[in-house]
């Protein structure tokens, strides 16, 4: 079969553009989703019934379905309540960030539950309080171990935010539905599209690796 | 006559259906250096997790130093006056021996970062460790470890001092600098419980020992009483195991 090598040309820097929008979906939502993720891995192992409570039903839920459905939610169900029209960019942000922060609750939650308990009651006995000796002595031995994981996320939501291109959402994938609707060159660009993607985990990949090693001397 | 340190009085601990210390009553007072022994499984290291609450007793009292022992936040109080030193030591191991010794008296004494270096400074100097100040507790021996820990308990400015088996998980050549170090303490008037099967260490320094069984306290006495002329049988045998 013959490639059309102009068109790959000429529609490279468009689906490079799309591959901007993408690592920046990706970077907002892991971004937030850490925030959120922090607090609910927290909220999951505190002594707070209630909270705990909150926290579990919050990852059951996210966990439970799909990241697709999520997105119809926040797109098409949420205006049914509001009234208004929901911004692709705000529907595409708060629905991958609450997916991620479900996930990286887990990560947390684990990451924390792997310190040695000891610690927690080292800290107690010096009369530091719960919140302080999480602070200072749990977390940073947690997110040590966390950062591989939390490099899978990151990974898993970059090429999950191709979900986003339903909602007319414009970041790599669906720019190259676009070029392909107007050129009919499916291969071509479905093949660009995918390497797109394959060099961006690679890099953050080896980003993950590097910072991975860099904590591991510490 | 010297005051009461720690009132423990009717002491019940349960975990699950397991009975562990069924109504302990004991006092000890200040300066006094006191040795608990008895079988595992007795509800030594129960006894003493319960006197800064990292158990939470089920039934009866601890005081220390006449304050109730209450589980909510007044514990951070009572906690900044009992220092503790566990088997394994546990010290921070993503911070250096002097970050160790400075957090807490930073964070819950609220003194300043230059005090609180003077402080871990002087204590680092008392256990012999000055020279390790900017080392991570990956880097230190067990015995060294041990050490560090103790001088961590003591930046708080204790007036208690508790010691969960501090030698149980050393290598034997390392016990007699954490005895030593312990020994100093003792003769420097710290009232201190140790729960330790070291007779040497309970002989040299100890004013009394008790011996647990089965959740309460079946024989007490001074060291020499305890350990060469025990009356219960279920003592003599254990120590017949231990010596």
């Amino acid at each position: 079969m013959d490639l059309n090598f102009d068109l790959i040309a000429s529609s490279f820097p468009l689906l490079l553009a799309g591959a901007a929008i993408t690592v920046e979906i990706t970077a907002l939502s892991v971004g937030f989703g850490l925030l959120i993720g922090c607090m609910v891995g927290i909220a999951r192992l505190c002594n707070v019934k209630a909270l705990r409570y909150l926290a579990n039903v919050y990852v059951d839920f996210i966990r439970g379905t799909p990241l697709l459905v999520q997105i119809f939610l926040v797109y098409f169900a949420l205006p049914g309540i509001t009234g208004s029209r929901v911004d692709p960019f705000f529907a595409a942000i708060s629905a991958c960030s609450i997916n991620s922060g479900a996930y990286i609750a887990e990560i947390f939650r684990a990451g924390i539950q792997s310190i040695d308990n000891g610690q927690m009651e080292a800290g107690r006995s010096l009369g530091m309080t719960w919140a302080q000796t999480m602070r200072y002595i749990i977390m940073p031995q947690a997110f040590k171990r966390i950062i591989p994981p939390l490099g899978n996320e990151f990974i898993a939501m970059l090429k999950d935010s191709s979900l986003v291109s339903v909602i007319g959402f414009e970041e790599l994938t669906r720019r190259g539905q676009l070029i392909i609707a107007r050129t009919y060159a499916s291969f071509e660009i479905w093949m660009c599209v995918a390497l797109i993607y394959l060099v961006m985990v690679f890099l953050v990949a080896r980003f993950v690796a590097v910072l991975e090693r860099k904590f591991e001397t510490k | 006559m010297t005051k009461d340190m720690i009132q423990i009085t009717n002491l019940h601990k349960s975990f699950g259906n397991l009975h562990v210390l069924r109504g302990v009553n004991l006092t000890i007072a200040e300066q006094e250096v006191l040795v608990i022994i008895g079988p595992s499984g007795c509800g030594k290291s129960t006894l003493l997790r319960c006197m800064n609450f990292l158990e939470e007793p089920t039934g009866g009292t601890v005081a220390i130093d006449g304050v109730v022992l209450k589980n909510d936040a007044s514990i951070n109080e009572v906690r900044k006056e009992v220092g503790m030193v566990f088997q394994r030591f546990n010290l921070f191991p993503h911070m250096t021996v002097m970050q160790n010794l400075m957090l807490a008296p930073m964070k819950v004494r609220g003194v300043n970062a230059k005090e609180a270096e003077e402080t871990a400074k002087k204590y680092l100097e008392k256990v012999g460790m000055a020279d390790k100040a900017n080392a991570y507790p990956e880097q230190l021996s067990g015995g060294q470890q041990q050490r560090v820990a103790i001088a961590r308990a003591l930046c708080m400015k204790p007036k208690v001092m508790l010691f969960d088996e501090p030698t149980s998980a050393l290598d034997p050549e390392m016990i007699n600098e954490v005895l030593d170090v312990m020994k100093t303490l003792a003769h420097e008037g710290m009232t201190m419980v140790v729960v330790t099967h070291e007779m040497g260490f309970a002989r040299e320094v100890g004013d009394r020992v008790i011996f647990l069984s089965e959740g309460n306290i079946l024989e007490e006495g001074t060291p020499d009483e305890i350990f060469f002329h025990a009356k219960e049988e279920r003592t003599q045998s254990f120590l017949s195991k231990i010596l």
